[in-house]
Formats: structure tokens, C-alpha cells, sequence
């Protein structure tokens, strides 16, 4: 380790160019070096060129220089007189790190996501038996929430649901066409919808709707102290917020799941019979056989799961909020973000699954 | 560890606490007795909400305790927090609001939940306790729809819902005209004459300090410099204290400039 300082002359003017070079002197010393910086030739320090100087020496002792400055005229002892020294830690920059570390981090962060959703579920649960204890569930609120849930989300729900259950129909038709099979459009439509679309585009559309909804109303809570004042309240944000919006989807995905499939089979209904002339009686008794209960219960379960990741997935998000307005911006998109691959990835699992145990 | 009998509403001990690494409350100790209003005053910054905060089991204490009433709001577990919480109100600084309901709505739902009152006789309460803080005919407005000051007092409301025994108050009148500012000074006044709350206030308003302290105590850097009356208070030699009354800048010596830091000195 070098004990002795190593002297810089600085220019009479903190330029680019200049700075490029002192940067390049300073940053080359070893760790635990003192460079001095020899503000003789420095006139006045004008505060763009103190914070230039200031970027570089912030630089230098983040990556364990000291770097001191030497003759300070009585200009630039003003400009660095009502400084806050603090801002020395503020101003260096974040050190690189490998990118295993990296990813370490980033799953480490995943890591705790899943054990704080994991958390928030279990306080759901505890708050959802306390009806027998204690407190009871917040049935008006819960309500309240259905109709936000379910009831308004009926006409977008049904109007994508046709418009899938058509192009499913649609492209069903152009391959079946080739075999003379194209009454096989109603098994298609059918098993579809009721099996992987129906629950897939219903959760789809709640998370855009209902998903974003939480996490941003949740994080606003946050932000302005809100739930803060809850808690001191001696009043559970879970049983006020998180069980009733849960409790909501829980019970409304499936039905909004069933009008998706009746309006997903009724899509397909409208190219079969009107489209394709198969018959009005001929495709209804081809849907009917070809529909199991198995398969609209299968779809049912995925709903209310669907349901339950949605609504922990956007309040863990808005929980999650720290600092502005801004900030619930992204929480929002995260959820909605999060939720659809969560949704997506966990009918992956149950179609294998059922594929499976089949 | 059984907790010493008490009378004190309040007492803290040794009470170290902060945010991640930082440590931001370093050994604060203190007492508040009913019917007393104990200021705590400090620069921005020096930890006055983070007490507040700790106090209410916001944020966790690293060591000491926090006695209401003689329970460690730290070692409760859910149950007795609640039962810890019922006697303490809490006025944020930006009132906190629920801004999802009324202001009516805001100060009944502490009622509501704990004392089990139907949502009409809640309400009916909650407007009284609102028109006892100047605010009769408020009660249907949204918070959004409301001033500063008022909704200064619709959070001061919402804290004495439940009559608790400690009323603890975050700058109340920052931010206020000098004339709204008294009045809220007044109605604190107002409050420990009729109720017999132990009041915790924190704020750097000089005009508050002046009007209704009986003890203070003063914090910079998470820890207690000086505490007493006020008067003993503003004897305290310590510069901080000083410069704090005069409200005047710190000594060159008791502020680090970067010219310290950096100037080389061999």
C-alpha cells in the first residue's frame, strides 16, 4: 500500500476534457492510496465545475481512494463551505458486480416474493376462518367487490369470449374442412372453451381489470400513510382490504368463467350453424356429446385458482409500493404483468397434470 | 421481564430503533403523565416521527421498551396489540385519511370496529367528536374535498374516536397559516383540560411550542439532548438546543463542511 500522497496539479478550469484526465489519474491508483489534488492553479470554483470535481472524488473513495484537496483558494472554500458532506456518499456510484451475483440477487429477491405472497395467503386464510372467532368477515365490502369483479366485468368477459370462440371456430374449420369432419368444430369449440380458453381469457382480462386495480389501490393506501393509519387503528389491512377482494375473486371467477364458456360455445355456434351450415340441432347435440362434466369442472378449479393468484399477486404488489405516484405506476403494470405469467404458467401445470391423471 | 407498576400513560426506555442499516432512535427514554402535553422538538430529521412511529409499533424497537399503560406494545403479541392500540390515537401529519369515505366515515370506523356500535349511532358519534374539533357540518365531505387545516382536524378527530388515555400528534400545525395553527394549538389545549390525555406532540413550530408545552423534550440525531420544562429546556447550554430557539444556524463547529472532509491537511 502506498503511504505517501501522490499530487495532482489541477487546471485553472474544471473542463471535460480536463476532468477526463484527472479521472483517469485518480481512478488508476491503487485501493487505499491518498490522492492530492493541488488546487493552486483552481480559481474561483464555479458550482458546475465543483460538481464535476465532486463526481470524480465521489468515484475515487467508493472504490477506496481518498482523495483530498490541497491550496484551496477562497473561492472555492466558499462554494464547498455549505455543502453537506453527505453528498459524497450519495453521488458514488453503484459498484459493478458480476452477473452471477446478479442473478443471485434477483433470486433471492424471487425467493422472498413467494415467501411474502406465501405470508399474505396464510393471513388471508387466518382472516377468512375468523368468522368463528373473534371478528367477522366484511360481507358488505365483499359485495361490494363482486360487483367491481364480476358484475362489470360480464360485457368484456362475454364480448372476447365470442370473438375467441369464432376464431377458434374459424380455424377449426379450414383443417377440418380437408376430412369432411367440420361438425368436429363443436367438439373443438367446446372442449376448448370449457377446458383451457374460457378460464385462460377470463383470467386474462381480470388481471388487466382487477389485478391493476388492487395493486394500484393498495399502493396509493401505502404512500399516503393510509395503511400506516389502519394499523395504528388496531385495524387488520387484510381483513379490511385483502379478504374481501379475494374472497371476491374467488367467487366470481368461476362464474364469469361459465358466461366465457357459454359465450365462447355460442361463438363458435354462430360460424357453425350460420357460417357453415352444419345445423342448428346437429351442432348443439354435437356439443352436448362431446362436453363431459369433467371438462367444465376442470376449468371451474384453474378459475378459482386463477382467481386466488390474481388477487395475492396485486396486493402483494401494492404492499409492495415504496416512494411515489410513479412507482404505483409500475406496481400496477407489475401486477398485471405477473399475474397473467402466473396464470398462464399454472394452467400449464394443471393441463399436464389432467393430462396425466387422465 | 414484569414490567414495574406505573401511572405514567407512557414511558419509553432506552429506545434504539431505525430503518435497514440506519439507526435513527439511539437510547430515547421518556415519560408522559395524563393530563400532560410533552413536546418533543428537534431540527428535521433528529427522529421525531420515527418515535412516534415506534410508539404505535409502526416500526419495531432494536432494543428498550414502550410501556402504554404498562404493556410493551413490543412484546404483545396481535390480541393485546389490538387491546394496546384502543388507548392510543394517532394523528399523522398529512391526517391520513381513508380516502375511499367520508370524513364522518373516517372518524366512525375506529368506533364501528371496536366498540361494536351500529354504522348510524357510530356515525352519529363520529360527527360529534368531529364538531368538537370545529368541524360540524364536515362530516359528509371526501378528504380530498377538505383544507389542510381541516383535515388536520378531521385526523386529530379520528384519534380521540375511541376517548383514548395517549394522543399522540405529528407536527399538527406544519404547513398552517399562523391563525388555523392556533386554533389547533387551542383545541389541543381544549383536549388535555377535558379529557385527561397524556398528549405526545411533535413539531418545530416555535408559535405551538410556546403555547402549549409543559414539559419538553428535544432530540437531534436520535438522541435526547435536553428535557424539562420549557423553560429548563431553553437554559440548556447545549448549541443545538440554542441555535434551535434563536432559530439560527449551528456554529461553524457543530456543521461538517466538505471543506473539512476534503482538505488536506499534512
Amino acid at each position: 500500500m502506498n503511504t505517501e500522497p501522490i499530487r495532482c496539479p489541477l487546471p485553472a478550469r474544471i473542463e471535460n476534457d480536463s476532468l477526463a484526465q484527472i479521472r483517469r489519474t485518480v481512478l488508476h491508483q491503487h485501493r487505499g492510496t491518498t490522492v492530492v489534488l493541488d488546487c493552486a492553479a483552481l480559481g474561483a470554483l464555479d458550482p458546475l465545475g465543483a460538481a464535476r470535481l465532486l463526481r470524480v472524488i465521489a468515484e475515487a473513495r467508493a472504490a477506496g481512494i481518498d482523495v483530498r484537496l490541497a491550496n484551496l483558494s477562497d473561492g472555492a472554500r466558499r462554494t464547498l463551505t455549505d455543502v453537506d458532506p453527505a453528498i459524497l456518499g450519495e453521488g458514488a456510484p453503484r459498484p459493478r458486480r458480476h452477473p452471477i451475483e446478479v442473478i443471485g440477487e434477483r433470486a433471492l429477491d424471487a425467493a422472498d416474493a413467494l415467501g411474502e405472497v406465501g405470508t399474505l395467503l396464510t393471513e388471508t386464510a387466518a382472516e377468512l376462518v375468523r368468522p368463528f372467532g373473534r371478528r367477522g368477515i366484511k360481507w358488505g365490502r365483499t359485495v361490494q367487490q363482486m360487483a367491481l369483479v364480476g358484475t362489470e366485468a360480464v360485457p368484456i368477459v362475454a364480448f372476447m369470449s365470442i370473438l375467441l370462440g369464432i376464431v377458434l371456430a374459424l380455424n377449426g374449420a379450414q383443417q377440418l374442412r380437408q376430412f369432411g369432419a367440420q361438425i368436429f368444430i363443436a367438439n373443438l369449440v367446446g372442449i376448448s372453451m370449457t377446458r383451457e380458453m374460457g378460464p385462460l381469457i377470463t383470467a386474462i382480462i381480470v388481471a388487466g381489470r382487477t389485478g391493476s386495480a388492487i395493486a394500484a389501490e393498495i399502493g396509493t393506501m401505502v404512500i399516503s400513510e393510509e395503511i400506516d393509519a389502519m394499523r395504528t387503528m388496531a385495524l387488520s389491512p387484510i381483513r379490511f382490504l385483502v379478504v374481501p377482494k379475494v374472497l371476491a375473486l374467488l367467487c366470481m371467477m368461476p362464474l364469469l368463467t361459465v358466461i366465457s364458456n357459454v359465450a365462447g360455445i355460442g361463438g363458435g355456434y354462430l360460424i357453425g350453424v350460420f357460417g357453415l351450415n352444419l345445423g342448428d340441432s346437429a351442432y348443439r347435440m354435437q356439443t352436448v356429446q362431446a362436453l363431459l362434466i369433467s371438462d367444465v369442472v376442470t376449468g371451474l378449479v384453474k378459475s378459482v385458482v386463477f382467481g386466488l393468484l390474481i388477487g395475492l399477486i396485486g396486493v402483494y404488489r401494492g404492499f409492495s409500493v415504496r416512494g411515489g405516484p410513479e412507482a404505483v405506476g409500475r406496481a400496477t403494470t407489475s401486477a398485471v404483468v405477473t399475474s397473467i405469467i402466473a396464470c398462464i404458467a399454472a394452467n400449464a401445470c394443471f393441463t399436464a397434470f389432467f393430462y396425466v391423471t387422465d | 421481564m414484569t414490567p414495574e407498576k406505573s401511572t405514567h400513560p407512557l414511558v419509553v426506555e432506552n429506545l434504539v430503533a431505525g430503518y435497514g442499516e440506519a439507526t435513527i432512535l439511539d437510547g430515547v427514554s421518556l415519560t408522559v403523565d395524563a393530563g400532560e402535553i410533552l413536546v418533543v422538538l428537534g431540527a428535521t430529521g433528529s427522529g421525531k416521527s420515527t418515535l412516534l412511529r415506534c410508539i404505535v409499533g409502526l416500526v419495531a424497537a432494536r432494543k428498550g421498551r414502550v410501556l402504554i399503560g404498562n404493556r410493551d406494545i413490543n412484546a404483545a403479541n396481535d390480541v393485546e396489540r389490538e387491546d394496546i392500540l384502543r388507548d392510543v390515537g394517532l394523528a399523522f401529519q398529512e391526517a391520513a385519511l381513508l380516502n375511499s369515505m367520508t370524513t364522518a366515515e373516517n372518524v366512525a370506523l375506529p368506533i364501528i370496529e371496536h366498540w361494536r356500535l351500529d354504522e348510524a349511532t357510530a356515525l352519529m358519534l363520529a360527527r360529534m367528536r368531529l364538531a368538537r374539533v370545529g368541524l360540524a357540518g364536515a362530516g359528509s365531505k371526501m378528504p380530498s374535498e377538505l383544507s389542510g387545516g381541516m383535515r388536520k382536524r378531521a385526523g386529530i378527530a379520528r384519534a380521540i374516536a375511541l376517548e383514548p388515555r395517549l394522543l399522540l400528534l405529528d407536527e399538527p400545525t406544519a404547513g398552517l397559516d399562523p391563525t388555523t395553527a392556533r386554533a389547533i394549538d387551542e383545541l389541543v389545549l381544549s383536549l388535555k383540560a377535558r379529557a385527561d390525555m397524556a398528549i405526545v406532540c411533535v413539531t418545530h413550530e416555535l408559535g405551538s411550542i410556546n403555547t402549549i408545552t409543559d414539559r419538553a423534550v428535544m432530540l437531534a440525531k436520535g438522541t435526547v439532548i435536553a428535557s424539562g420544562t420549557l423553560d429548563e429546556v431553553r437554559a440548556n447550554p447545549d448549541v443545538r438546543v440554542q441555535a434551535f430557539f434563536r432559530r439560527e444556524l449551528l456554529p461553524q463547529g457543530e456543521r461538517q463542511s466538505l471543506v473539512d472532509v476534503l482538505e488536506w491537511r499534512g
